[in-house]
């Protein structure tokens, strides 16, 4: 279990990472969501005491990362791909990591098989693409079989394929009941993987909950309805509570679910020729919620006849 | 593609949780890193090829010019420093780049954050790293120098002046040499560490070698004679070298209290190191 307590800290004049609570449970695959500059990383920083927080407390199973007794089988990360030296083989490098910690050299040649990089395990990962890079930050993680795994953009890189195999990766790891805790800036693929969420903007937390709740919860969630009888049925979703938009032929009502319009609709006489929830996507839910927390915001798309 | 379990197919390959890693595995793993990489032999081979050059050239010439050479400068001639001075200054040069390297690499590639989210405990990276560098230094630099001392005597055998290591001083002078020249290392790594940049700490290291020793002699030359044996370089290595019981520069302490000094400088380095090494943000 990783719980982070009033956790806070501060690079001279930014703030980082500002007074973030949260726990992350075994059995899930947690996704960390936030736009870039959010603290994500910072924080992922700061539960491997990589960095020393100005205020609060990170701890994995309760304890700070710093005390651990053997790290690698409390925790396996994979912060960023390029995190090797480039002039040593695949082998050597997860050895040299395996060592520190008394991990069989047998248990290396293991994690190179599951990753898939047994082929180029004696070459220098200098000469490897993004995606082999992430393959190989992947077995360094799970060299010491450890209970709670934390990646950083794990897609980042990888070919479709790889893509669908990170993502059965960590839903295995997080059915054989270890803590996964990932983050990624793309949202389709969180809402594939994710069981999850804690969602940050600018250091602060803005979410904590279930998949299902996070995107409920949205103010995009929204009921569209077709009826000939506009003007009758908005003035009585309006006086239940709800809020409409009228759009072309149809009236978007937020506030009210399905049944609740259906009602509305059902005793005021009025005919429906059409009524269904507005699926919102995980990605419109999540930009919704951050819009007001991204530190950079595209400007317009400039013109190319410009 | 690949089976997707992480679990284990032999669990007895890690060991149990709970159990304690600690500084025995996170030596193996800096030896581990040390041999695995092509700069380390690259510069222990130029370290090597270097000091023997020198010995070499410098022997040959000196027993080609004997004949011919001033008798004052026959009774000076210190044939067992003559032999190894190549390695103390080659030596140096090549030390000090690969003792910045092994910590500064670590950051250059971003493998520290991977190596300290392994190993959390600072002072057992640090250390580890630390011994590994300076054993394996310690190795090459003394093995050179008994050995350019070795191709030194029988170049030098025409003079007449060849040394053996039972000669006084002779033994001293040619261990010396090679520990200083590990020293320097561990210098330049508790330099590397301060200053956690390779270009950096290659300059830093330099500067403090070369160029302060230099910088020095701009010194009223009374101030001058008393701060010389505090130098680190510059006069310290021709004290260390020589086989002689007395220093030839009477503002020099011995060839002992030199090598101390040089120690106290590489001591301060490493401790300023350490501290920053666990307090700062990786």
């Amino acid at each position: 279990m990783i719980e982070a307590r009033g956790l806070t800290k501060r690079y001279e004049r930014t703030l980082a990472v500002d007074d973030l609570s949260f726990t992350v449970r075994p059995g899930l695959v947690t996704g960390f969501l936030g736009p870039n500059g959010a603290g994500k990383t910072t924080t992922m920083r700061l539960v491997l005491g990589l960095d020393r927080p100005t205020a609060g407390t990170v701890t994995i199973d309760g304890r700070p990362h710093r005390q651990a007794a053997s790290p690698m089988r409390e925790v396996g990360a994979l912060i960023d791909a390029r995190a090797a030296h480039g002039g040593r083989s695949a082998r050597n490098h997860l050895l040299c990591l395996a060592q520190t910690n008394g991990i069989s050299p047998r248990r290396v040649d293991e994690v190179l098989g599951i990753v898939g990089l047994s082929d180029v395990a004696g070459k220098r990962s200098k000469g490897f693409s993004l995606g082999m890079s992430q393959r190989l930050g992947i077995a360094a993680a799970l060299l010491g079989d450890p209970r709670v795994l934390m990646f950083d953009e794990p897609v980042n890189g990888l070919d479709p394929e790889g893509i669908l195999w990170i993502r059965n990766l960590m839903r295995s790891l997080a059915a054989e009941g270890r803590v996964v805790f990932v983050s990624s800036h793309l949202m389709s693929e969180m809402e594939n993987t994710a069981d999850h969420l804690i969602v940050v903007g600018r250091g602060r937390l803005i979410a904590d909950c279930g998949m299902a709740e996070f995107i409920d919860r949205s103010p995009g969630q929204a009921v569209m309805v077709r009826t000939p009888s506009q003007d009758l049925l908005a003035q009585a979703v309006a006086d239940a509570g709800g809020s409409v938009t009228r759009e072309s032929d149809q009236l978007r009502v937020r506030g009210l679910s399905e049944d609740q319009v259906g009602d509305i609709a059902f005793a005021n006489r009025v005919p429906v020729y059409h009524l269904a929830a507005a699926k919102v996507s995980l990605e419109q839910a999540f930009m919704e919620l951050t819009a007001d927390s991204v530190d950079y915001h595209a400007g317009l798309p400039v013109s190319q006849e410009a | 593609m690949a089976t997707v379990t992480a679990g284990l197919a032999r669990p007895d390959a890690v060991p149990a949780l709970g159990a304690r890693a600690g500084i025995a595995g996170t030596l193996r793993s800096e030896f581990t890193k040390i041999r695995s990489v092509r700069s380390t032999y690259w510069s222990l081979i130029l370290l090597v090829l270097a000091g023997f050059a020198w010995t070499v050239a410098d022997c040959l010439g000196t027993a080609h010019n004997w004949p011919h050479m001033a008798a004052q400068d026959k009774i000076g001639f210190d044939a067992t420093q003559a032999s190894v001075t190549g390695v103390a200054l080659f030596g140096q040069l090549v030390i000090l780049v690969l003792g910045t390297l092994v910590l500064t690499s670590e950051y250059s590639t971003g493998m520290i954050r991977t190596s300290l989210a392994v190993m959390p405990r600072r002072a057992v990276l640090y250390w580890s790293k630390a011994a590994v560098f300076a054993a394996v230094s310690v190795v090459i630099a003394v093995a050179t120098s008994l050995a350019v001392f070795g191709v030194g005597q029988i170049l030098l055998h025409s003079t007449g002046q060849s040394a053996s290591l039972s000669q006084p001083g002779a033994l001293r002078a040619v261990l010396l040499t090679g520990f200083f020249v590990a020293l320097s290392g561990a210098m330049a790594y508790g330099m590397g560490a301060i200053v956690r940049n390779t270009a950096g700490g290659i300059t830093a290291s330099f500067g403090l070698m070369f160029l302060v020793p230099q910088l020095a002699k701009a010194l009223p030359s009374a101030w001058y004679a008393d701060l010389d044996r505090w130098l680190p370089g510059g006069d310290m290595l021709p004290a260390i070298t020589s086989s002689q019981s007395q220093p030839l520069n009477p503002h020099m302490f011995s060839a002992w209290g030199e090598f101390a000094v040089f120690g106290g400088y590489a001591v301060i380095m490493l401790g300023i190191g350490a501290l920053l090494f666990s307090r700062r943000d990786a």
